[in-house]
């Protein structure tokens, strides 16, 4: 029995422990985006550069914590898509290397403004706007009006049908968190914040979960991305979106090359790439509809423009600092998660 | 055996556990070729000497030699020393032959001839045919001769028992202990034996250590530590004894007077100074008789029982009360009975160090 | 010197002159990369890059190798051998550490050096440095074998050292790291004071919800969870086991089944399988709104999902852990007490019970521990009850990235195992609860009181049909389009994770769970004999030898089991990243993770069933001259095997279920079947989800049916007790 055991053990160990073969032609990519994503994009950039793409799906949190391990001796040499938020705040460690990409000029404003303000550590390459997103069937079954404005959630009428997700833990309710901040005036904020809370069934931790369960019908209504409830509705979900009318903000999905990548070359050409407007077209193949910010990107059927909707001016600056986010979050935690209902 | 027997020589060896000390500064010598017991209660250090000698315990200080070669820091595997357990400890996952071939099969011997070598050993024991049988398929005493088969196949320098015949019920232990003693003599084994049963050490010994409490009490022949105990341990723990106070009046040559209760009897003093002595007397030398001897001790029956082939008494008296043993089984003393107690001419001794 | 010691000083020899010393990228013997600059240069070995002065700090290394190679020379065996392989060991092994921890690959851990020397740096220790190490240590043990050490058995002394110096190096030192970043600050500086402020909060320790309608402290959640499940799982443990061993019920097979599927079910399954149900607009939920009008609500989020979740999943150890005690009781006794006018009530209570006293309290143990870990049943349901486990993983990844608040939770979480570890000891004490003796024992066990077995069946009946609908839910859901819509019958989550094409070059695996299913069945297929290895020798070592340090040994080895697992891959980042020991983003920091995590499991079994051996078998084996070695092997090993097989099944087991542990661990080339999972769960493919929980089911029934050819029966010739197995599996 032991014979066999150890054949088996010393036959797979010689296969393991061998670290990949770091050659020229590779790069690796850390990507937080859906995976269907990821992988056409894997392939996108392959077959355009003959660069072999070693690819990890993490979510943008995992990754962050990830990136700040590994930041003596990093793994990693790109890192692409997650909130841009995650993004400021890994170029804020100096966890991310600066890079001005020849391809900075084709981007929208918003886009330019954000890698202006990072130092260039990072770029947006993509942008996500803030709604509501509601079920139609359960929305029917409780015969509830639609809603059309932020002020709509604190209604009594929608007590227990809200959900959102933790601001602790998510960064999808950070944005929300900021935009009202940057509507309201932080005080108003946290009173409509306090009011709102009634109505939430669930602040669950991760960012994407609201979304799902109100696809499932889990929840009537969540705040959350706009383009993710288009992907449900294209899914077969019974499923709308509205901007709110008093405006919203909306994350720059960035993307930031790894300090001290060891194949920082390599890096730069997936920088590059996805900054093009072809790689940026793949999102739509993947059932990812956020708006691209190479300006020559074809925008996605269904959502939402960026000139249709009320978009506040989001002042990425400030409330992507490490300090500014830490306060909001933490008066968050402190006196509204807590609350009783 | 192709091998000299080896003698076994301990030099003030010593075994602690934490606290307690288990065996204590303890030299003894087994000569080549003797069957030497290590006899004693529970908990005395015999079994602890034992394993000290197989190696499963290394002595705190001291030497330990077997055939002249220092052993002291050499774990069991290194020393020429096999072992009969208790429990037999066979493999019970492999066959008779595998466990008695086991021995040579681990040093490397081909497999043939160690199966050889445990054919040959099993036949001594009278267990051919048998070989494929699992040890639970055996009967107790065919698995001690197994065991016995597997500790003679390395011919060893050194044969070890710890208790071999307690698994056994009384008639097996008998034969069993003819079998080992014999087996010893014929191969000319070195042979130390642990028990705490008296009556085996004297059947089977060519010498007996007997242990107390870590340390050795007295080491003889099976005859002198039965007539000549050196102390009220000794004499109590082999064979069964009457202990008496009695008193030495003098002393003359080797032999002394003493006075015990109305009686006067002769024994070797064995240099112990005149005044109040122990006296260690064998059951089977306290002779009743309901006549009256010139100054016999009086006494009465308080129990009496039927043995077979003896009677056992106990008889109180002015010297305290008195066990006996008496052969004449024809018209047993019924209890309540007055007997006169005299003591036969062997079978008393005098206790040094009481 | 004896003739290990001496194959040992040759290897260490040949790991400095010979192999190549760091970790090379992209190394394969068949590469020439090899022989471009070898002996010097990356691949070079330490023989030559210490003494060309290119890394001058390998050159002492050579010294205690010379050493040796005196004491090789000369030949032969004397007395002070043993000091001087016990100083060659010794020095070698000081030097190593202090040359590898002194440089990493930027430059000197210490500026000040850094200063004196001048710059200088290195890469992780590769073939050559770890077999110099190794021989260094087996050396040292020898040495001190040599010197009388553990009854001057060398293999013993080389166990003891092995594990605990790997123990050392893969539980102690990147726990050390973490736990060390709970008196920092975020920042890397020291500041004690946040550690209090941060374990004193009121939300780990609030007692808000007993006064007012506020929330407790996550601690007092996770306490209060813990001691219910633990409770929970353990009576209906027992009252499956009765129903096994003590009743004439007929389905026992079935039974049995459904109490190894939610071991092998990945975790979040089941709850997935839940929300289907019972969720809002679960299946379930539905029918009693359309039959009875009850209002469709959330309840299923929160503590009571987490809770029916965690006892659906854990109720299954507690029953293997007491079918073996229900088992191991000997009738004899409960006979005693009927012929002692007891009724079978009484008996059962005053005679049966106390005597499964240690049973219980293990199966209460498991369930506690289990409830504490567990991550993925409250992610899924946990709803607003915030446990410690989640709220550690969501420290380190959450929009805060608070480490040390991770750490901080982490050691309240260290607090609770190990106190319930100790109270366990504390309250079994020295009773002797021995009911498995060798003799035969004739009796009959005592059937069950009425009352006791309807009770019995009116808890595990229900309990069992609610499990198999849930097992019912997942076989379906990954056949069906959209699980709680639209049962439309299809295999397209199959085919999207498993696909296969036949193309002209062949088949083609086109499905994109394939890379993440072969890694993880690698994976595992080498983690599991390994943690086996290492499980079991820690148990031989704990059970069968004495020496100095045993029970810190003992302790050191049960810590990584009560280590949250997103802890634990944290940790190994922060240590494994850097040199001297370089090995993230490669197989072999999971499959170590692994090892470590999985090794308690087999010390446990290994103990229990090693306790049930004569010492003495042992000890003949020694005495007809086979080495401790030899002995393990031939002896001691065949006679392990229900304990073997338990550590191997629970070993891949584990390593394919993780999660928490590996999420930070995975690599692009090493990505693992459980993150491959959590992603799709978190991108709403609960179908594909489903799907390939399914074929991980199948996969792991497949691997425990192959353990079991592999290992064999145990040969006793007797009628064997059943149960050290299965209790071995829980205990």
């Amino acid at each position: 029995m032991l014979k066999h055991v150890l054949c088996i053990a010393t036959l797979a160990l010689i296969g393991l422990p061998t670290p990949s073969a770091k050659a020229q032609g590779e790069v690796t990519v850390y990507c937080s985006v859906l995976a269907e994503w990821c992988e056409v994009m894997r392939t996108e950039f392959e077959r355009a550069t003959n660069i072999k793409v070693q690819m990890t799906v993490k979510s943008a949190g995992e990754t962050l914590a990830q990136i700040r391990a590994e930041a003596t001796n990093p793994r990693g040499d790109i890192w692409w898509g997650g909130g841009g938020d995650q993004h400021l705040q890994a170029a804020e460690l100096g966890l991310t290397e600066e890079y001005r990409s020849a391809l900075l000029p084709k981007l929208h404003p918003w886009a330019r403004q954000q890698a202006e303000q990072a130092k260039f550590r990072t770029v947006g390459i993509y942008a996500g706007t803030l709604g509501i997103v509601w079920n139609t069937e359960q929305l029917a079954k409780r015969n509830l009006p639609a809603p059309a404005c932020w002020s709509d959630l604190v209604k009594p009428a929608y007590r227990d049908e809200i959900q959102m997700s933790n601001a602790a833990t998510s960064g999808t309710s950070y944005t929300f968190l900021a935009t009202l901040v940057q509507i309201m005036g932080e005080e108003p904020a946290f009173a409509y914040l306090r009011e709102l809370h009634r109505n939430i069934n669930q602040y669950p931790r991760s960012g994407a979960a609201p979304m799902r369960s109100v696809a499932q019908g889990e929840s009537t209504m969540a705040v959350t991305w706009m383009f993710a409830a288009v992907a449900e509705a294209e899914a077969g979900f019974p499923v709308l979106n509205i901007a709110p009318c008093e405006g919203t903000g909306y994350e720059i999905g960035s993307q930031s090359i790894v300090k001290g990548a060891r194949n920082l070359e390599n890096a730069k050409k997936w920088y590059d790439f996805a900054l093009s407007a072809p790689a940026q077209a793949t999102g739509v193949r993947a059932k990812s509809y956020q708006i691209p910010s190479n300006v020559e990107a074809p925008l996605p059927p269904k959502t939402p423009r960026l000139n249709e909707v009320k978009l506040i001016d989001y002042d990425f600056a400030k409330f992507g600092s490490n300090d500014v986010r830490t306060r909001i979050i933490a008066r968050w935690e402190k006196e509204i998660a807590n609350l009783p209902r | 055996m192709t091998k000299p027997a080896a003698a076994v020589e301990f030099r003030s060896v010593t075994k602690r556990y934490g606290p307690v000390t288990a065996v204590n500064a303890v030299s003894f010598v087994i000569d080549p070729g003797t069957l030497v017991t290590l006899l004693g209660p529970s908990g005395c250090g015999k079994t602890t000497t034992l394993r000290l000698i197989a190696g499963l315990e290394l002595a705190s200080e001291g030497q330990i030699l077997i055939g002249q070669r220092d052993v002291t820091k050499l774990s069991a595997a290194d020393r020429d020393v096999s072992m009969v357990f208790q429990s037999y400890a066979l493999f019970p996952h492999m066959t008779v032959a595998e466990n008695v071939a086991y021995g040579p099969s681990v040093s490397g011997t081909p497999k043939a001839e160690a199966q050889a070598m445990a054919a040959e050993k099993l036949a001594l024991v009278g267990l051919s045919g048998l070989e494929k049988r699992l040890p639970s398929e055996l009967s107790g005493g065919q698995q001690q001769r197994v065991a016995v088969a597997r500790a003679l196949v390395l011919e060893p320098q050194v044969l070890l028992f710890d208790e071999p015949l307690s698994n056994l019920d009384a008639k097996l232990r008998r034969r069993v202990r003819d079998d080992i003693r014999e087996l010893q003599q014929k191969l000319n084994l070195t042979v130390a034996y642990v028990t705490h049963d008296q009556e085996e050490a004297l059947a089977v010994s060519d010498r007996i250590i007997v242990m107390s409490n870590a340390a050795i009490a007295q080491t003889g022949r099976p005859r002198d530590l039965y007539e000549a105990p050196n102390s009220v341990f000794v004499a109590d723990f082999i064979g069964d004894a009457n202990l008496l106070a009695a008193e030495l009046l003098t002393r003359q040559g080797d032999l002394g007077r003493i006075r015990l209760g109305g009686l006067e009897i002769t024994l070797p003093h064995r240099n112990v100074s005149t005044g109040a002595i122990r006296l260690a007397v064998r059951p089977e030398s306290v002779l009743l008789d309901q006549r009256s001897p010139p100054g016999a001790i009086e006494g009465r029956i308080t129990k009496a029982a039927y043995l077979g082939t003896h009677m056992e008494y106990t008889v109180a008296s002015p010297v305290g009360d008195l066990f006996s043993i008496d052969h004449r089984t024809g018209a047993p003393y019924a209890v309540g009975t007055t007997v006169w107690i005299t003591l036969a001419a062997h079978g008393a001794v005098v206790v040094p160090n009481a | 010197m004896t003739r290990s010691a001496a194959l040992w000083l040759v290897l260490g020899g040949i790991g400095y002159a010979i192999l190549p010393w760091y970790l090379v990228e992209g190394l394969s013997p068949l590469s020439a990369k090899w022989w471009a600059s070898y002996p010097f240069g990356n691949a070079g070995s330490g023989l030559f890059l210490g003494w060309s002065g290119d890394r001058w700090w390998l050159g002492p290394t050579f010294l205690p190798l010379l050493v040796g190679a005196a004491l090789l020379v000369r030949g032969g065996r004397r007395p002070e051998d043993g000091r001087w392989l016990t100083w060659i060991g010794a020095a070698g092994l000081v030097w190593m550490v202090i040359a590898g921890f002194a440089i990493d690959h930027r430059n000197w851990t210490i500026d000040l050096f850094a200063e004196w020397f001048g710059p200088e740096k290195q890469a992780g220790m590769g073939y050559g440095a770890f077999a110099t190490a190794l021989a260094f240590l087996m050396v040292l043990a020898h040495g001190l074998a040599a010197r009388g050490f553990c009854r001057s058995d060398a293999f013993v002394v080389s166990a003891i050292a092995l594990v605990l110096g790997l123990v050392l190096l893969f539980v102690f030192f990147p726990i050390a790291q973490i736990l060390v970043s709970a008196v920092e600050d975020n920042n890397g500086h020291f500041a004690p004071g946040i550690f209090f402020v941060k374990f004193f909060d009121r939300s780990v320790w609030g007692l808000d919800c007993v006064y007012s309608n506020l929330r407790c402290g996550v601690a007092w959640n996770t306490l209060f969870l813990a001691v219910v499940v633990g409770v929970g799982t353990t009576v209906l443990g027992l009252a499956f086991a009765l129903i096994a061993l003590r009743t004439r019920f007929q389905a026992k097979g079935v039974l049995r089944a459904l109490t190894i599927l939610p071991i092998i079910t990945p975790p979040f399954v089941i709850g997935l399988a839940l929300i289907l149900l019972f969720g809002r607009s679960g299946a379930v939920t539905g029918l009693l709104f359309e039959w009875f009008d009850v209002p469709r609500t959330r309840w299923i989020y929160g503590f009571t999902g987490v809770f029916i979740a965690q006892m659906l999943a854990f109720t299954p150890i507690a029953f293997l852990v007491l079918i073996g005690v229900v088992q191991g009781i000997s009738p004899s006794l409960e006979e005693a007490s009927q012929t002692l006018r007891a009724s079978r009530w009484t008996t059962f209570r005053t005679v049966s019970l106390p005597l499964m006293r240690p049973g219980l309290a293990n199966a209460f143990l498991l369930g506690f521990v289990e409830s504490m870990a567990d991550f993925g049943n409250p992610l899924v349901l946990g709803g607003n009850y915030e446990v410690l486990s989640t709220k550690i993983f969501f420290a380190v990844v959450g929009a805060a990235h608070d480490q040390s608040r991770a750490a901080v939770l982490s050691i309240v979480l260290l607090t609770f195992t190990l106190g319930a570890f100790y109270a366990q000891y504390r309250w079994l004490g020295n009773r002797s609860y021995t009911t498995v003796t060798g003799k035969g024992d004739s009796g009959l066990p005592v059937p069950m009181p009425k009352r006791m077995a309807w009770l019995c069946y009116g808890t595990a009946i229900p309990w069992a049909m609610f499990t198999a609908v849930i097992y019912v839910v997942i076989l379906v859901g990954g056949f069906v389009k959209t699980m709680g819509r639209d049962y439309t019958p299809t295999l397209q989550h199959y085919i999207t994770g498993f696909g296969i094409e036949q193309t002209s070059r062949g088949l083609y695996f086109a499905g994109s769970a394939w890379d993440s299913l072969w890694t993880t069945i690698k994976v595992a297929a080498v983690a599991a004999p390994l943690t086996a290895i290492v499980g079991l020798l820690t148990a031989y070592l704990l059970a069968r030898q004495r020496f100095v340090g045993k029970r810190s040994f003992e302790f050191i080895t049960m810590l990584s089991f009560a280590i949250p697992g997103t802890v634990v891959g944290v940790s190994y980042i922060l240590a494994f990243n850097v040199p001297p020991i370089e090995i993230t983003g490669t197989g072999l920091i999971l499959v170590i993770c692994f090892i470590f995590r999985n090794m308690p499991v087999g010390v446990r079994a290994g103990i229990a069933t090693m306790s049930q051996i004569d010492r003495s078998l042992d000890e003949a084996s020694l005495t007809l001259g086979a080495r401790s070695f030899t002995t393990v092997r031939r002896v001691i090993l065949p006679l392990l095997r229900p304990a073997v097989v338990a550590s191997l099944v629970y070993a891949f087991v584990r390593a394919m279920t993780a999660v928490s542990a590996i999420i930070f661990l995975v690599s692009a080339q090493y990505n693992m079947a459980t993150a491959y999972i959590v992603g799709r769960v978190e991108a709403g493919e609960f179908g594909l989800a489903i799907a390939y929980s399914s074929v991980l089911i199948v996969v792991m029934l497949l691997a425990i049916l192959v353990i079991q050819l592999l290992v064999g029966e145990r040969r006793l010739g007797r009628r064997t007790a059943a149960a050290p197995v299965l209790q071995a599996a829980g205990g």
